[in-house]
């Protein structure tokens, strides 16, 4: 038995900490990349969300290296994701893999359900063992989401261009080589040392909130690189969903408690969206307003095209805006998007919100708006 | 002066008109539906939906406009589950705070939450306060919930008898004086035995081949959004047969094929029906009808068209609706496909 | 001597540049076709300029915008390279004070940008489809077989316009060709046409956004009087039409241009006589992981001056440390 699963940023780390610590073995899919998505847009339905896409390629691309099986996360729904390694299963056995599908679902009657589910990944190994597994690869994912939040405040301020994302891609090896929770522990004070080294100066710096689609907002090859082309425009950011918080939502049914919790967005979403829509729309919209209320400057809402929370949280985000006085703006995510389009956005958006920021300066302190007076003649 | 309660002729209309007709009627209201689609109303949800909203969405926000400033009430009941352990789809549930945030000049919004997820959740609890609205009693409430299901019980075996939704509720509103004849050829495909009630049609309706319309209902049976498809398909002798013709147990029995149980009500009932009709062999096709942009569809349809794959020599057409669809398209793609059925009805017929 | 400041819109249609002088009036205007040879075009564009300048021009700084806008700007050294959001947003405040709205229609893609008191507060870009864009209007009129030139005078002439539909331009084109073999009147036809290409950027780029006036439409397709008319009547507001607006994207860049030099940095322009330096663009399709994106790279007399197009950064990145380092 050789275990794949799909792409989401780092979730890879955690899939393939668990399942060595247990002895099991894996493919890891080679990192999403154009071909990936190619071969799933090839092969998938046309109108499925982005995200199928790519899960669709991964296992592709993960077959030729040996993989047999999968596993996944289920769902109840009303979220596509929910169904998807349903009819992903369907569409690769049609086209002659034989895959085998172990899909981590909530469980219905009795939690037996999914403990027999996660036996078929697991074998002879005890209890006692898979819980160990599970907590050190969980505990590495936090660590990340960790280095994550470092690395979104070095961005905007290093001194020597790529300098923090060398720095992150170093760190984030030292997570990965820790083999039990005593070399994890050491592996974070040696992250620690590395942040440090990367030189920065004090900026006064745009800070964007990112809401919207898990997915989208966690792999970077789906959003184009969102957080490292904003953090390199000078931005710092931050995201509504970190990878520990799904993963504890999804594979492991929230038995972790503490974390930043969704009923803080959920919450402040009533006003405007008062019911639950399924995936993360009501955070999305709770996200904007926590984030304006935290005087960020500005909210990203990224979205797979045709994902049905986030459209229902499209809607009515533009009332959140001006509400709150705060600029949103949605990008949406599927195999047409272009770079440039992307860029010119997003470097637009910059700007809107710097000029932004220096008018309402300006009107601070002359009480009034500054006009440039230009004459245009002809020439 | 009895106060007048708004329901957007769009959605779930199809499916429980009656019920809520009869309910606010028991309780002294008004109601008032939107009229029928048209491409003004099109346009004007179009205009009020962003951008990437699905059809039916952005022609429900269209009825919703259309009613604003002319009742009382608006109903748009927040459905999030019709079922145990099911949900409608994301935007049913987020539809009432998408209706708030877009549309201008709202009367007051009737938006009970209708939440059947678990087993002991009852409907009646959003009926109740929709009721108190318009009356104190509980009494009367109660009463007004029951002549509801009553009338939603008859709409439902009519439909059950092929009367088409509109057919159903003219019936019984009693606004046309007859309409004996069911447009959908729900007789000819009965539940059990293969020569059961089919003896009853006249002898050349029986020759003529059924195709399965698989859709939602608020696409196959709006007459506008549809390009008037059912209407085509009889027009062109076929008889048309449709999920709301089954009995509720054999769609889920059929549904049960699948590897796992669909968490959507409508799309359980559309692949069970899809499933039921290739494998019964009672139609000559398969016509799937999804909507651009609609989630549920983009996952059930796949699931369906490669169950109709594995029927290889069963007609199959899967025709996408968007507000950019000529009819010139539709037709083309519809009468290869109606070439297509009456091939394999000649070829298939024994003797 | 004349003091002043440059402005290069590179598009993927036209190629405009402009040249302010330290007043900001508008000394110098040129909007040329890119046909595909970007470089080669801001070439020329540099050579007619300073041709028509005076021969004693100090350019104090240099401004690029368009999709091309990193081309140009490392061909001509250019102090600012700003998207053509920003730049149409700075050239029409500036030009036009007070101006609240923004259409803008250009060859490839169109943009709707949302002021308030002389801020952007809101944009939309539609760059997934060309429908309602120069080249599909261009394309339309060829296979009409009308010069472009004239088609807003023969859509004026429309009495009832043609109802045609669709957003994408594949649906316009058909629906179009179908009312065309019903027999409907060539000016009603195009008025129709122009109908519905600003219902439909109303209805994409325009989508929830609060139009108020002054409205300036901008772009090369202003330069279509169809089109200008089929929005006022859509919005029932006056639109008005800038003086250049088919190179206000160029202005803007040159007005940023000022506004980053005036604290009296020296500019980077390379000068004029880069319009007779051998640059050469070509690319190799990296290999490196699966991504296998098409890296550019840009050669000034055979030496790599850019690259660019690398998603993870390898290529563009060792050429910026090579400089820094």
């Amino acid at each position: 038995m050789k275990v794949t699963f799909p792409h989401m940023g780092h979730i890879w780390l955690c899939v393939k900490t668990m399942l060595e610590y247990l002895g099991v073995d894996l493919v890891i899919p080679p990192p999403s990349s154009k071909r990936t998505l190619a071969l799933g847009v090839r092969y998938g339905p046309e109108f499925a969300c982005l995200p199928l896409k790519l899960n669709l390629g991964n296992f592709i691309e993960a077959s030729a290296l040996g993989a047999d099986t999968i596993l996944m996360a289920g769902g109840c729904g009303p979220c596509r994701f929910g169904y998807y390694a349903q009819v992903e299963h369907a569409i690769l056995q049609d086209l002659g893999y034989r895959y085998e599908l172990v899909v981590l679902e909530p469980p219905e009657r009795h939690v037996g359900q999914l403990l027999s589910r996660i036996k078929v990944i697991t074998g002879n190994n005890s209890w006692r063992q898979v819980y160990r597994g599970v907590k050190l690869g969980y505990q590495k994912i936090r660590a990340v989401d960790e280095l994550e939040m470092a690395i979104h405040r070095l961005r905007p301020r290093e001194t020597i261009p790529g300098s923090a994302d060398r720095a992150f891609l170093e760190a984030l090896r030292e997570i990965e080589r820790a083999s039990d929770l005593a070399e994890l522990a050491v592996a974070q004070r040696q992250v620690k040392e590395i942040l440090k080294s990367v030189p920065t100066e004090e900026r006064d710096v745009l800070r964007i909130g990112i809401v919207g689609e898990i997915f989208t907002l966690l792999e970077p090859f789906a959003n184009l690189d969102i957080e490292r082309r904003l953090g390199r425009m000078g931005v710092e950011v931050d995201r509504s969903i970190y990878l520990s918080e799904w993963v504890n939502d999804h594979m492991l049914f929230g038995l972790i408690k503490g974390l930043r919790s969704r009923r803080d967005a959920c919450r402040a979403a009533l006003p405007y969206l008062r019911h639950f829509v399924g995936g993360h729309g009501q955070e999305t919209v709770g996200s904007t307003i926590l984030y304006a209320r935290a005087g960020y400057d500005g909210v990203i809402q990224l979205l797979p095209f045709t994902c049905m929370p986030e459209i229902v949280a499209q809607s009515i985000l533009p009332v959140v805006s001006a509400d709150l006085d705060i600029p949103v703006l949605t990008l949406t995510f599927d195999e047409q998007t272009g770079e440039a389009g992307v860029v010119t956005r997003l470097e637009a958006f910059v700007d809107l919100l710097e000029r932004r920021r220096r008018g309402r300066g300006r009107v601070r302190q002359e009480g009034t708006e500054s006009k440039r007076g230009l004459r245009v003649t002809k020439a | 002066m009895s106060r007048k309660v708004g329901i957007p002729g769009a959605l779930l209309y199809y499916y429980y008109f009656p019920l809520w007709q009869a309910f606010f009627q028991a309780l002294g209201a008004e109601v008032a539906v939107s009229g029928p689609s048209t491409k003004s109303v099109l346009n004007r949800g179009v205009e009020l939906a962003v951008e990437d909203a699905c059809l039916p969405v952005k022609l429900a926000l269209g009825h919703v406009a259309e009613l604003a400033g002319k009742v009382d009430y608006l109903f748009l009941p927040r459905l999030v589950s019709v079922a145990s352990r099911e949900y409608i789809c994301p935007k049913f549930l987020g539809f009432p705070d998408m209706v708030r945030q877009t549309v201008p000049d709202l009367p007051p919004i009737i938006d009970v939450n209708v939440n059947l997820y678990r087993r002991q959740n009852k409907l009646y609890t959003a009926f109740r306060a929709a009721g108190k609205i318009f009356s104190a009693g509980e009494a009367r409430i109660f009463l007004a919930y029951r002549r509801g299901l009553a009338a939603l019980g008859k709409y439902w075996k009519l439909m059950g008898e092929g009367f088409s939704p509109e057919e159903a509720i003219n019936l019984l509103n009693r606004s046309s004086p007859r309409c004996p004849q069911p447009s959908n050829a729900a007789r000819t495909i009965p539940e059990d035995g293969p020569a059961a009630a089919s003896d009853k049609a006249p002898r050349p309706e029986r020759e003529k081949p059924v195709v399965a319309v698989i859709g939602h209902p608020y696409n196959i049976y709006d007459p506008y959004i549809s390009m008037n498809l059912l209407k085509k398909l009889r027009q062109a002798g076929v008889r048309t047969a449709t999920a709301e013709q089954l009995p509720e147990t054999v769609v889920r029995r059929e549904a049960a094929y699948l590897p796992k149980r669909l968490f959507w009500t409508l799309n359980q009932r559309m692949t069970g029906a899809a499933f039921y009709f290739l494998r019964s062999g009672r139609v000559q096709g398969l016509l799937q009808v999804t909507s651009f942009g609609c989630g549920p569809d983009s996952m059930t349809g796949e699931l369906i068209a490669r169950r109709a794959a594995g029927h290889g020599d069963m007609p199959f057409l899967n025709l996408v609706l968007d507000e950019h669809s000529g009819e010139a398209g539709v037709l083309t793609r519809l009468e290869a496909f109606l070439d297509m059925v009456r091939q394999k009805q000649e070829g298939g017929r024994p003797g | 001597m004349v003091k002043g400041y440059l402005g290069i819109d590179a598009g993927s249609v036209s190629t405009n540049l402009v040249f302010l002088d330290e007043a900001g009036r508008i000394r110098e205007a040129l909007y040329l076709r890119t046909q595909g040879r970007p470089i080669a075009t801001i070439q020329t564009g540099l050579r007619q300029l300073a041709e028509s300048l005076p021969p004693r021009v100090a350019v104090r700084g240099v401004g690029a915008t368009g999709s091309g806008r990193h081309l140009a700007g490392v061909i001509t050294g250019a102090d600012v390279v700003k998207n053509e959001i920003t730049s149409h947003a700075v050239a029409t405040s500036t030009l036009i004070p007070g101006v609240q709205t923004i259409l803008e229609i250009g060859g490839q893609d169109s943009k709707l940008i949302i002021l308030r008191n002389s801020l952007v507060v809101d944009f939309a870009m539609n760059t997934v489809c060309a429908a309602g864009t120069g080249s599909f209007l261009d394309q339309q009129a060829a296979r009409l077989g009308i010069p472009i030139e004239k088609f807003g005078e023969i859509a004026l002439r429309s009495r009832s316009p043609v109802r045609i539909a669709g957003r994408c331009a594949v649906f316009a084109e058909s629906d179009m060709i179908h009312k065309q073999q019903m027999g409907y009147d060539l000016p009603d036809i195009l008025a129709g046409l122009c109908e519905a290409l600003v219902r439909n950027y109303l209805n994409n780029v325009g989508k929830g956004k609060e139009i108020l006036p002054p409205v300036v439409f901008q772009g090369g397709v202003a330069a279509n009087a169809g089109m200008k008319h089929a929005f006022e009547k859509a919005l029932g507001l006056e639109v008005q039409i800038p003086p250049y607006y088919n190179v206000m994207g160029a202005v803007g860049a040159a007005l940023l241009a000022r506004e980053k030099t005036v604290r009296g940095l020296p500019s980077s322009f390379k000068g004029f006589q880069v319009a007779q330096v051998d640059f050469a663009s070509g690319g190799f399709t990296c290999d490196g992981c699966p991504n296998t994106c098409e890296v550019v790279e840009i050669r000034e007399e055979g030496r790599v001056i850019a690259r660019w197009g690398d998603r993870c950064g390898k290529w563009s990145g060792a050429l910026a440390e090579r400089k820094t380092g």
